[in-house]
């Protein structure tokens, strides 16, 4: 046996070189009962997805594989960067991708992207007003809203109650309470940005210095914890460690399903708020299938099924009476027409190259490097 | 011996309880009936019930096993030859070959990644040209694992066959061998100890890979190492947990079993 190993190799390797991938066109014969295997590229029954984990109830896959006799194919990524990177390269074919809005320039710029044709989508019409023709994508030409997070602070309310709903808690003069901020520097910028009246994509070089200063005095506090993840604040709020912690709304709520002493709210003057965006990847193979499950995803009903299993804010209109009681109580759940318009919920955009990116890079690793 | 020093071995104590306290928290957290696992809510093996009625965990793992075996395979082959050739002939270019060999170690994970990311869209657009086509998958992951691996493997064979002359080799032709049988009869006995903990070595770094794995694996086809680490940023579920404790679990006996088989023998015969 061993002696023909090394031919066994060779031929394994030769293989390897000429493995074909062959159309198949015989169709299963669709008696809906089994989902047919994933086949090649664009057979037109294999739907491919990449996405943020824990991000779709598996139930709302298995409906659109047996309403359209598809199989559904999802791959998980845990950046913006990441994703990007996968996709760049070449290397990998999937329909359908759901980035946050601030990479889709780039992804405009890398023509990563095809147009969605919001024609053939008869259930745009179900998207809420503040998602419809954002400042990152005019007409909505390349992304349909998916699902959002706008950043809240929350407290465990065991341990602290806030007199305000107001970011001075963390940046006014008072050294109190014990909190953590989240790791990114667009939001903790941003935040610092709101609470001087500011638009979280300022390019404007004093409202920056005054943002700058501040932070620096609220990272010396004694009661600044760290820097940290969304799901670590949960976390840290649920074992008592901190007592305000800046979360995205969507990982303090599935939390506070858990703990109802979990809190959370839209700090006053205003917050930041990031989407997730549905977008057809250029290299698409099945563009008419990924369109119709666009489509699906945009249908009242299942889009609320995906955020009351998710608990990440939802841009449908028709899934908000679908919702969880639990989600539909929580304020910071769904900002208001009217916050938005206000001003006080605003999206993190990406901001324009050259000097302005560079300066909040150098405020952030100042910030870090404290 | 000298018995060592009590501070010494306090110190070891101490480092070994840094390195695996982290592990022994996580078996307990499996245990956790709280879906986040920051406070302890009581004991429950839901978890591991969750874990085993996922498909996708069920597909990962038979991918990353699929994986690991067959790029085991051909590294250590491959690997075991490279090395013998190393040992073998002195010529002036074993610095270079060396040299060449040890690069996929110190380059970081991720510039072989793209690197290789980059070099089979490169083939597939060559390929496409004369109608032939192939997508990222098993092959591509396999191939990329198997450039890493084969550097590890010659050079535990390689170094564990440094210690021996060249003699060998002439008093297996004196016997009247060809240099396929001295290989197969003498040297590789000699060597098997430093081929198996290469093949080990490769098994455990194919397992592990995240990096290059998710940038060669394409679409529809992951492993394990890459179902975990993309649910970080959203807060790894309890069932990933339960995962680790297992795989941790298979690790040990992995490494028991290793140990076993690579205990210096007697070369019989």
């Amino acid at each position: 046996m061993k002696r023909h190993l090394p031919s066994a190799i060779c031929l394994l390797l030769l293989l390897t070189a000429c493995h074909r991938v062959e159309p198949k066109d015989t169709a299963a014969e669709g008696n809906g009962t089994t989902t047919p295997a994933p086949q090649s590229r664009n057979d037109g029954r294999t739907l491919r997805l990449f996405m943020w984990s824990e991000y779709i109830d598996p139930e709302v896959v298995r409906a659109f594989e047996k309403q359209n006799n598809v199989k559904v194919v999802i791959d998980t990524f845990e950046s913006n960067e990441a994703m990007l990177a996968k996709l760049q390269g070449g290397g990998a074919s999937y329909d359908l991708a759901t980035p946050s809005n601030y990479v889709i320039a780039t992804m405009l710029r890398a023509k990563l992207l095809q147009p969605m044709d919001k024609a053939q989508l008869k259930n745009f019409g179900n998207v809420a007003a503040g998602f419809v023709d954002p400042p990152f994508d005019p007409g909505n030409t390349y992304t349909v809203p998916y699902q959002f997070a706008a950043t809240g602070l929350a407290y465990n309310s065991g341990r602290y109650t806030p007199k305000q709903e107001d970011w001075s808690l963390i940046f006014g003069p008072e050294d109190t309470v014990k909190f953590a901020l989240l790791d990114d520097p667009r939001e903790v910028i941003g935040a610092a940005l709101k609470y001087l009246g500011y638009s979280v994509n300022t390019q404007k070089v004093e409202e920056l210095r005054e943002a700058r200063n501040l932070l620096r005095r609220t990272v010396q506090k004694q009661g600044f914890e760290s820097f940290a993840g969304g799901p670590e604040i949960r976390n840290k709020l649920l074992a008592g460690t901190i007592d305000l912690g800046q979360i995205y709304v969507g990982d303090l709520l599935s939390g506070a399903a858990e703990d109802e002493r979990l809190k959370v709210f839209l700090p006053t003057p205003g917050t930041t708020i990031s989407t997730d965006l549905l977008v057809l990847l250029r290299g698409s193979p099945n563009p008419a299938l990924a369109r119709s499950f666009v489509d699906f995803v945009l249908d009242g009903e299942n889009s609320a099924a995906i955020s009351n299993y998710t608990y990440y804010g939802n841009p449908n209109r028709a899934a908000q009476p679908l919702l969880d009681p639990f989600l539909k109580s929580q304020k910071a759940f769904s900002p208001t027409d009217e916050d938005f318009q206000a001003g006080r919920v605003e999206f993190i955009n990406e901001l324009p190259q050259g000097r302005v990116p560079r300066l909040y890079d150098r405020i952030w690793t100042e910030l870090k490097s404290r | 011996m000298r018995r060592s020093h009590p501070l010494l071995s306090a110190w070891a104590w101490l480092t070994y309880a840094f390195l695996y306290l982290p592990i022994l928290v996580l078996i307990v957290f499996s245990f956790n009936d709280s879906k986040f696992g920051a406070t302890w809510q009581g004991f429950t093996t839901k978890w591991y019930s969750v874990l085993f009625a996922r498909s996708d965990v069920r597909e990962a793992v038979t991918n990353t096993l699929l994986v690991a075996l067959s790029s085991t395979l051909v590294a250590t082959v491959l690997g075991t030859l490279i090395g013998f050739g190393l040992w073998r002939y002195s010529l002036r270019w074993r610095t270079p070959l060396t040299f060449l060999l040890v690069m996929p170690i110190v380059i970081p994970d991720v510039v072989m990644g793209v690197m290789l990311l980059m070099f089979y869209a490169l083939v597939r657009g060559g390929m496409e040209l004369t109608g032939w086509t192939f997508e990222n998958g098993f092959w591509t992951v396999m191939l990329a694992h198997v450039t890493f691996q084969i550097s590890y493997v010659s050079l535990t064979v390689r170094s564990r066959l440094a210690g021996y002359g060249q003699d060998l080799m002439e008093a297996a032709a004196d016997l009247g061998a060809n240099t396929w049988q001295g290989f197969r009869q003498v040297i590789l006995p000699l060597a098997l100890p430093g081929v198996l903990s290469g093949a080990l070595l490769a098994f455990t770094l194919s397992l592990d890979d995240f990096v290059v794995t998710y940038f060669t694996s394409g679409s529809g086809f992951k492993t394990l190492p890459v179902l975990i680490y993309t649910s970080v940023k959203k807060g790894v579920t309890p069932d990933i947990n339960a995962l680790s404790a297992l795989l941790v679990l298979a690790t040990v006996l992995l490494l028991v079993a290793g140990n076993a088989l690579t205990r210096p023998r007697r070369v019989e015969r």
